[in-house]
């Protein structure tokens, strides 16, 4: 080697050996900006060391995000989800209480008395209790359904209003996470998804398998958003799901060439349109590994445009 | 509409939060004491979730109970916060880049991965399951480890290093 290339480079990164070995963590996680990366790349590229090191990493990174995840089960779901309510049931509670130790402090009332007095908190506490509580409840109902009438109404007026469709979207995504299984087709091959989803719905997007990018096809389901059924894919990375929701195009759908970053319901979106299709990617993965699944996708499915029908 | 924020913002993340919990307090059925306890805590505090990743929010809510679960049934078995930072001065492990290993940590199976997960120090198991299990972000994991980001770098590099060292099979 001359002394030139043995020299320092030019390209920003550390020389220390430790401290670029940190580098190339940091690569396979997906923390350097496109430069960076870049950079890494070509010093991995050029040095059968650091090209070993980076092959372990990745290796091990899939090796522990392949280890079996812990189920959450029924029960358990429905033990946390019941967290909400116990714990609004006890604040009305505490507050009856309250409400009679004032009562009973503000009335003088004589001593004989003082007994059913006592009786009565408890008595009236939970009488009070569950009679609030089926207000309550009758209450929230109400408010829900007029909440989902004024949805209902809503979708008739602006039909394709794009907040509404992700939060529909977001819906879709989470209920697909607490199920079962996040997929009705169970197949890494787009020539099983699409020919399914053709046949129920007669729409089938391209359905590229990503997985040497880390993407890779689980299978796809049908949404229905709004009052149309809809094909969405999903796709595994590391631990997430990305729901991807591909809406075939009507003529009147603004036209969204750029992708654009949105979120709803706790959750990453990015929403975007081709030539055929309206396309939603959803997940729970960071935003720079979703914008990446998309960019992939993009590029995937304009390569082979042919491998989507717009029914 | 606190119930509704709480079923947005936690129950997604319920898996995330049980496998965090697994790995801090060593076994399933723990960690599902410490998640409900960690989601009472989270649904008394939902008011003060102001946006952001809400699965790092949550699952610092989860090891912060991980802990306080530890030091009341566990003691002995809790880490000092001296410890930690001896840990992070601990020189790296010796080079060893120049052999297939990549083809046998890809084939370790599951149990093997996981005793060796198990046998990592706590701070570094902790980085290596919050980064590769539960998929945080660097920064994310720094803010709620409370150190800087080039600790959090140091100590996955390690904790990666010594599980390579172990599943790839060297002495």
């Amino acid at each position: 080697m001359s002394p030139i290339e043995n020299g320092p480079r030019d390209d920003g990164l550390p020389e220390d050996p430790q401290d670029m070995k940190l580098m190339i963590h940091a690569l396979v996680d997906g923390e350097l900006d496109a430069a960076a990366a870049l950079a890494v790349e070509r010093r991995i590229a050029a040095d059968p060391e650091l090209a070993a090191e980076h092959a372990r990493i990745v290796a091990l990174q899939t090796a522990v995000a392949s280890l079996p995840r812990p189920a959450v089960s029924g029960d358990f779901l429905a033990r946390i989800a019941a967290i909400a309510d116990v714990s609004r049931a006890g604040e009305t509670e505490a507050a009856d209480a309250e409400a009679e130790k004032a009562a009973r402090r503000s009335s003088a009332q004589p001593q004989p008395q003082r007994k059913v007095v006592e009786m009565r908190p408890t008595a009236r506490a939970m009488a009070r209790r569950f009679g609030s509580f089926g207000w309550r409840q009758m209450a929230a109902s109400i408010v829900l359904t007029a909440f989902l009438a004024s949805g209902a109404t809503q979708w008739l007026m602006v039909e394709n209003a794009p907040g509404s469709f992700a939060v529909a979207v977001a819906n879709g995504h989470r209920r697909s996470l607490l199920a079962a299984s996040p997929v009705d087709i169970v197949s890494s091959d787009r020539h099983t998804v699409k020919p399914w989803l053709d046949g129920r719905i007669g729409v089938s997007p391209p359905a590229p398998d990503m997985a040497k990018d880390g993407y890779a096809l689980l299978g796809g389901r049908v949404e229905v958003i709004g009052d149309k059924p809809m094909p969405a894919l999903v796709y595994r990375h590391h631990e997430h799901l990305i729901t991807l929701v591909a809406a075939p195009r009507q003529n009147d759908v603004k036209s969204v060439p750029v992708a654009d970053d949105l979120s709803a319901g706790g959750f990453l979106l990015v929403h975007w349109t081709d030539g055929a299709f309206s396309y939603w990617a959803i997940s729970d993965a960071e935003r720079p590994a979703l914008d990446d699944f998309v960019a992939r996708f993009r590029a995937a499915a304009a390569a082979n445009p042919a491998a989507g029908s717009p029914g | 509409m606190l119930a509704a924020r709480f079923a947005e913002v936690v129950l997604p993340h319920l898996s995330d939060a049980l496998s965090l919990a697994r790995w801090l307090t060593g076994n399933a059925s723990d960690a599902e004491d410490v998640v409900q306890e960690a989601c009472l805590k989270a649904h008394a505090g939902i008011a003060g979730f102001a946006g952001g990743n809400p699965r790092a929010w949550l699952l610092t809510i989860v090891r912060n109970a991980s802990y306080t679960w530890l030091a009341r049934n566990r003691p002995r078995g809790v880490v000092a916060v001296g410890d930690l930072a001896d840990l992070d001065d601990v020189s790296p492990p010796p080079d060893n880049s120049d052999s297939p290993e990549a083809a046998l940590i890809a084939k370790a199976n599951s149990a093997a991965i996981e005793a060796a997960i198990a046998r990592l120090p706590e701070a570094f198991r902790e980085t290596l399951v919050l980064r590769d299990i539960n998929g945080l972000s660097y920064r994310e994991i720094a803010a709620m480890l409370g150190v800087p980001q080039g600790t959090v770098m140091s100590r996955l590099a390690r904790a990666r290093g010594l599980l390579m060292t172990e599943l790839g099979g060297r002495p």
